[in-house]
């Protein structure tokens, strides 16, 4: 694992909006072919997290290296996939034009898609298993495929990493399985995956690390080593938490 | 003799331009949700038409410079911390107002004019104006064509467009700019209230009519310029103000497709239950 390069360097690092520190002492690798999940309650910083590595929040102490360059120099390589209830439903948007977005930043301004971008949004359709819908509505999709829509949004980009903010949440077990093997593809072509959610077997099933937040960083590790009862207590702050078999379930956030 | 020296005739060309100006632009407005700023709009380039009244200088001109100011003060206000946008554009449409009000008072004498200005008159167009309102649709119009997919996703997905390394300050900036001098060339056909009829009413009809991106541009740029002339062609038959007759027809033609749709779905939904 280690020959692999790194894509992902957190040197200590401190996230601010303004003067208010949201994330501390972030510390941590995540190399090629990696994901690591995000884990932490409402408010923790996942999305802020998320943002930092996008170089739309500061990096205030400390380093945040993504592929080698600070975030904001990254970002032709890294694609992003906002949660589906954050965008506006009735927006007159198509899902061939959603997907289309990916491919803007290699379009580039004042020019139009080519039969390369049309056959590439095609394709990342295709990998979500909703190539049916290219000329639906994006609103007219329920939450699960909207998420596949804008993950396949992230495909078109052929992003070297990929991050994820909450892309489980209300999926229903057909999308959220869509969604795990096309983060799996792009896994095994290399790419890296940061994904925030609250689903600890989601965690146990696709990544190969995890980050432990609530405003600072309570693990860093190996999904086995981090994903421990006392950690994840710690964690949430002494909030319930339920063990079944493997499974670890917080049941309240 | 000039086929633009008849009044009529100048009337016509104006209205098939604010038609085409309103609609189009219209279709950001209701997709970004922006009908409200329009509103705020036309009440928060007051001051500035005052100011350039007191001044001696053109109405428009002034209005538009204003309407800058506010815009650009919208976006910053609407990016502190607490603040949305439609708190910024509520101060803005209150604090122009005001202050327009508060400088008409302190003067008397052009009462008159603004009067005009306020509710509008295609029929005193002048070839001035004309010239106006074909620049500022002509350069909307280019803007919108080449910025378009960009100004698409930064109204459909902010955060999106901005992890993408666009330049999202600017293109909102662009896009309510857009709007600004939309409202101020529409001003001398339908007057500050009225111009957001044509902005915000065709394409919300059109918006009723499909779901698509595309085909809502030239819909309701034709539903702007079909109510324009309608509402034209009323006011020389009766002689009834132009710009209140044009944002009837804008309402009018809202209200009937609505009703039109909504049965229409109605019908449908009992056609598919009982299928
Ligand atoms: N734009 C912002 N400006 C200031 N503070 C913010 C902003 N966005 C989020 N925060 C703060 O940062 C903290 C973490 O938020 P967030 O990253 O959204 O958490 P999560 O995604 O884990 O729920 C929250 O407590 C919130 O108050
Ligand atoms: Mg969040």
């Amino acid at each position: 694992m280690s020959e692999r390069a790194p894509t992902l360097v957190l040197d200590r690092a401190s996230v601010a909006y303004g003067d208010v520190p949201v994330l501390e002492e972030l510390h941590g690798v995540v190399h090629e072919g990696e994901a690591v999940a995000l884990i932490g309650p409402n408010g923790a910083g996942k999305s802020t997290f998320i943002k930092a590595l996008l170089g739309l929040v500061p990096v205030v102490r400390g380093r945040i290296e993504v592929l080698g360059r600070p975030p904001a120099q990254a970002r032709r390589d890294v694609a992003y996939v906002p949660q589906a209830d954050t965008l506006d439903p009735d927006f007159p948007v198509s899902v061939e034009q959603v997907v289309m977005m990916g491919r803007y930043r290699r379009i580039g301004w004042l020019r139009r898609p080519s039969a390369e971008d049309r056959a590439e949004v095609a394709d990342a359709l295709e990998r979500v298993g909703l190539a049916g819908r290219a000329r639906d509505r994006f609103g007219t999709l329920s939450g699960g495929q909207r998420q596949r829509v804008l993950l396949a949004r992230a495909i078109a980009a052929k992003p070297r990493m990929l991050l994820l903010d909450e892309p489980f949440n209300g999926v229903d077990a057909v999308s959220q399985h869509a969604l795990l093997e096309a983060i799996g593809s792009l896994k095994a072509k290399g790419a890296s995956v940061v994904v925030s959610t609250h689903d600890l077997a989601i965690a146990h099933l696709a990544c190969d690390e995890v980050c432990l937040l609530n405003r600072h960083q309570f693990g860093f590790g190996p999904t086995g080593d981090v994903l421990t009862p006392e950690r994840l207590r710690a964690t949430y702050g002494g909030h319930a938490l339920e063990l079944r078999g493997d499974r670890v379930i917080v049941t309240q956030t | 003799m000039n086929w633009l020296d008849s009044t009529v005739h100048r009337a016509l060309v104006e209205a098939v331009l604010v038609g085409v100006l309103g609609g189009v632009v219209g279709v950001f407005v209701i997709a970004r949700r922006l009908p409200f700023f329009t509103m705020a709009l036309t009440h928060a380039t007051f001051p500035g038409i005052v100011i350039a009244a007191l001044l001696g200088v053109n109405l428009y001109l002034g209005g538009g410079l204003f309407g800058l100011l506010v815009v650009a003060a919208v976006l910053a206000f609407g990016r502190g911390r607490g603040q949305d946008f439609t708190t910024a554009t509520g101060i803005a449409l209150s604090g122009g107002f005001a202050l327009g009000v508060v400088l008409v008072s302190a003067q008397d004498g052009f009462t008159k004019d603004l009067a005009a200005y306020t509710v509008g008159d295609v029929l005193a167009v002048g070839t001035g104006d004309l010239v106006a309102t074909t620049a500022v649709a002509a350069g909307v119009l280019l803007l919108l064509a080449l910025m378009g997919k960009e100004l698409l996703l930064a109204a459909f997905d902010p955060v999106g467009a901005a992890a993408l390394g666009l330049p999202t300050v600017l293109l909102d900036f662009a896009l309510l700019a857009v709007v600004e001098v939309t409202v101020v060339a529409t001003v001398p056909a339908l007057g500050t209230i009225l111009a957001v009829a044509l902005i915000v009413g065709p394409a919300a009809t059109a918006r009723l009519l499909t779901d698509r991106l595309a085909p809502l541009f030239p819909l309701a740029a034709a539903i702007g310029v079909a109510c324009a002339l309608a509402g034209v062609w009323v006011s020389t038959l009766w002689n009834v103000a132009t710009g209140a007759s044009i944002a009837l027809f804008v309402g009018l033609v809202f209200g009937a497709v609505f009703l039109g749709t909504a049965v229409r779905g109605r019908v449908r939904r009992a056609a598919a239950v009982r299928a």
